[in-house]
């Protein structure tokens, strides 16, 4: 399989300094969703990208031990769970349902799709990985 | 003038990126030509100032995927097949047309050369009936094109009045990604669905994929 760790040092050394700047890269994009390119999708995507670049480069045992099923699990629920908190928060502070501009918190607008979009790059983070992990040979039979 | 003849380039690539996938004979050649073919669309939407999609397309389509689909293939039917059988049997071990993958290179000698022709016939008249489909198809995607609005055309939805409120109000908002603030904050039910159907997808992919393994 293509997900046992490579023999050469090249990829796993590139894949070990690469994977540090790509999850960066994937928070920056995550955190300022409002106010330049990306948001959770791209940087749920990007963060699951850091997970694979680094099973490929240093094999998928290594990976997945490092990988909790229940975070995992916790990651995938978290965008759900965040969008309904904003959208009863909303119902709540006396608006209707997913109104964000009556939330009790400064600048509410932005801070709650922040919230919004925190939860959604976990969820899409967290569901990429478990596929790949699940695809490639699921995380308790290796 | 630059600029289309950037994007012109561009699509070019994409589609001789696209044939190849299609028409490869290796997997893997067509996996890296998918990857190709999602980087080049990411550029093209670059070039059309949508990064947000641009960034979506190169994470997705030729980041992630392309990771998806070589684990799939590893697991599966495996991209382990010495060059001197690939060189002497076409298609062996590879995916073509959805045609199931047979190892014919463990059958015995004389058993494994009359799979191999029956294969090789399979899979040449199930490619010719893609190439017919996917001609049919391209013909009739392609007849559409002169109903499309010329980009940047001052008539099309995308100027109407709601636009102007997107843009004025995401800004007293103070939330400069407009993208974003029509993703969440004008669109927010739209994106909760969305949302669900990613997790609803997960968990039934996770409750088909743990079918049959013992726990």
């Amino acid at each position: 399989m293509t997900t046992r760790p490579t023999d050469s040092p090249v990829v796993t050394v590139t894949t070990r300094l690469v994977a540090m700047f790509v999850l960066t890269f994937a928070l920056f994009t995550l955190f300022h969703g409002t106010s330049s390119v990306g948001g959770g999708f791209q940087g749920g995507v990007i963060a699951a990208a850091a997970v694979i670049i680094l099973a490929f480069g240093v094999g998928m045992e290594r990976t997945t031990a490092w990988l909790s099923p229940r975070w995992l699990l916790a990651l995938v629920v978290a965008g759900p769970l965040a969008f309904v908190l904003v959208a009863f928060g909303g119902i709540l502070a006396g608006g209707s349902f997913l109104q964000f501009d009556v939330l009790p918190i400064p600048k509410p607008s932005v801070y709650a799709t922040e919230f919004v979009e925190l939860g959604i790059g976990a969820t899409v983070a967290g569901v990429v990985v478990s596929l790949f992990v699940r695809l490639s040979g699921g995380v308790d039979n290796e | 003038m630059i600029t289309e003849l950037l994007v012109a380039i561009l699509l070019g690539l994409v589609v001789a990126a696209a044939v190849v996938a299609a028409l490869a004979r290796g997997i893997l050649t067509t996996l890296a030509a998918f990857g190709a073919y999602s980087l080049g669309l990411a550029v093209v939407w670059l070039v059309f100032r949508a990064p947000d999609v641009a960034l979506t397309e190169a994470a997705v389509g030729a980041g992630v995927t392309t990771a998806l689909f070589l684990v799939v293939v590893a697991r599966t039917i495996g991209f382990g097949v010495p060059q001197q059988q690939r060189q002497n049997s076409t298609p062996s071990s590879e995916f073509v047309d959805g045609d199931e993958a047979t190892r014919v290179g463990d059958a015995g000698a004389s058993e494994g050369t009359r799979l191999r022709t029956a294969v090789t016939g399979a899979v040449r008249q199930g490619r010719r009936r893609s190439v017919v489909v996917a001609s049919l198809v391209t013909g009739g995607l392609l007849l559409t094109v002169p109903a499309l609005p010329v980009v940047g055309a001052a008539d099309t939805p995308g100027f109407g009045p709601v636009t102007e409120y997107y843009l004025t109000d995401s800004a007293t908002r103070g939330i400069d990604n407009v993208v974003t603030a029509i993703l969440v904050v004008y669109r927010g039910f739209d994106t909760f669905g969305e949302i669900a159907v990613v997790v609803t997808a997960v968990v039934a992919a996770v409750a088909v994929l743990n079918q049959g393994e013992e726990r």
